[in-house]
């Protein structure tokens, strides 16, 4: 039987590999990209994510605050990658003047919940959405918020396990592209999502939020 | 099709065959980006860049692909709920005195705006250019919100133009009467400006 990683498509063929994978311990990660075990699915049972959800997409009467921040830094990026440098700097004006509120008191255990609801329902919808709509850019894209919204579940669950312990001589890198988070030393294959080089993480700094 | 160069400075090995090949100019500059304004796209630059570090792009982009309705409602929602685990994780990471968890949190929130605007390209909001990033624009100009820059989101306006209303491409005329030279807009009733001419006295330009 072969398993494979959910995230970067590792495969761990347990004839090649002499040890069934339920034998494996549970801490064992993924050797390219550390995802942890239960991020595995057996070959055929691949989840192609089709799982009818009842409700639509809720249309917006008005955008809200905190994703206009993010439409606009996204043009700055469509303005920087025409080479309009001014006009990137007048969208990252825009964007900085709309964020989003974070209500009441959050825990870890709120940023998972939200990552959860986000992975089960929210990008089901665009999946379903761009199947419907055979938008190949829209499915790829959810195919990397995915991934990387997986990665970040496993991640805050590793933390809620092993708190401090899990990042206390540990990097945090981020692949400025796709969004990736990756806990150990600086990169040097690619990004296991986006297949981008090493350079192009960025390791998170401590000190002022 | 237009066509202008552009320097990817990763790849630059300085080589500098650009600077003797280039007819304007255009490759020497102080921040070594190509002077847009002067490249008049011959290309002979990246054909003679040693180390293909130089590409040629369109001068105008192509209208964006049409994005289907439910795929955008169901981005901005998706975009909506990433934004709150970034508005969470940023909170999070303001509040917390543990190194690891502040890193962490930080990481979340940069991940987090990644997707949303990834996710965003594909909903429509791919081109400065489009309308769909043109009309925003211009509705949050008629009713800003508090501390919209308004000035700076008119003068992207002005630098950007909108390449994909329908009907609103723009033809030059010149008037046999007075001469004057304008535009105007495709559909638009075709007289002179200035002195009033009717249609059978412009010329195209």
């Amino acid at each position: 039987m072969k398993y494979i990683c959910q995230v970067c498509g590792y495969v761990y063929d347990e004839e090649a590999e002499g040890i069934p994978f339920s034998e494996l311990p549970d801490d064992w990660a993924c050797p390219m990209c550390r995802a942890p075990k239960n991020l595995f699915e057996a070959e055929e049972e691949s989840d192609d994510g089709s799982a009818a959800i009842a409700e639509g997409p809720e249309s917006f009467e008005k955008i809200p605050a905190g994703v206009l921040s993010a439409i606009f830094s996204n043009l700055a990026r469509g303005a920087e990658k025409q080479y309009r440098s001014d006009e990137a700097g007048l969208f990252r004006k825009l964007s900085a003047s709309f964020s989003a509120k974070a209500e009441g008191t959050e825990s870890i255990e709120d940023a998972s919940t939200l990552n959860s609801d986000f992975l089960e329902r929210k990008l089901k919808a665009v999946r379903n959405a761009a199947k419907n709509a055979s938008d190949r850019g829209a499915l790829r894209a959810v195919t990397w918020a995915e991934k990387v919204a997986r990665i970040v579940g496993s991640i805050i669950e590793r933390y809620m396990k092993e708190g401090e312990d899990l990042l206390r001589y540990s990097d945090v890198w981020v692949c400025s592209i796709c969004g990736f988070v990756y806990i150990g030393p600086e990169p040097t294959g690619i990004c296991p999502v986006c297949k981008v080089p090493g350079w192009k993480f960025e390791r998170i700094e401590g000190g002022d939020a | 099709m237009k066509r202008i160069a552009v320097r990817n400075l990763r790849l630059c090995t300085k080589d500098c065959l650009c600077l003797y090949v280039c007819p304007t100019g255009a490759t020497d500059t102080e921040d070594s980006i190509i002077d847009a304004s002067r490249c008049i796209g011959c290309g002979s630059c990246a054909d003679a860049c040693p180390s293909s570090a130089i590409s040629m792009v369109v001068a105008e982009y192509p209208p964006q692909q049409r994005k289907d309705k439910d795929v955008c409602d169901a981005v901005l929602d998706a975009a909506d709920c990433r934004s709150r685990l970034e508005a969470m994780a940023k909170k999070i990471a303001a509040e917390t005195e543990e190194d690891g968890l502040r890193r962490l949190m930080k990481a979340i929130a940069m991940s987090s705006r990644l997707s949303s605007e990834d996710l965003l390209r594909e909903g429509g909001y791919m081109l400065p250019q489009s309308s769909v990033s043109q009309d925003l624009i211009h509705s949050l100009i008629a009713d800003p919100p508090e501390g919209f820059p308004t000035a700076e989101a008119r003068e992207l306006l002005r630098r950007i133009p909108c390449n994909d209303r329908e009907g609103k491409k723009e033809e030059s005329y010149r008037c046999s009467v007075c001469f004057s030279e304008f535009t105007l807009d495709d559909g638009e009733e075709a007289a002179c400006p200035m002195c009033h001419a009717p249609k059978e006295k412009l010329e195209r330009l």
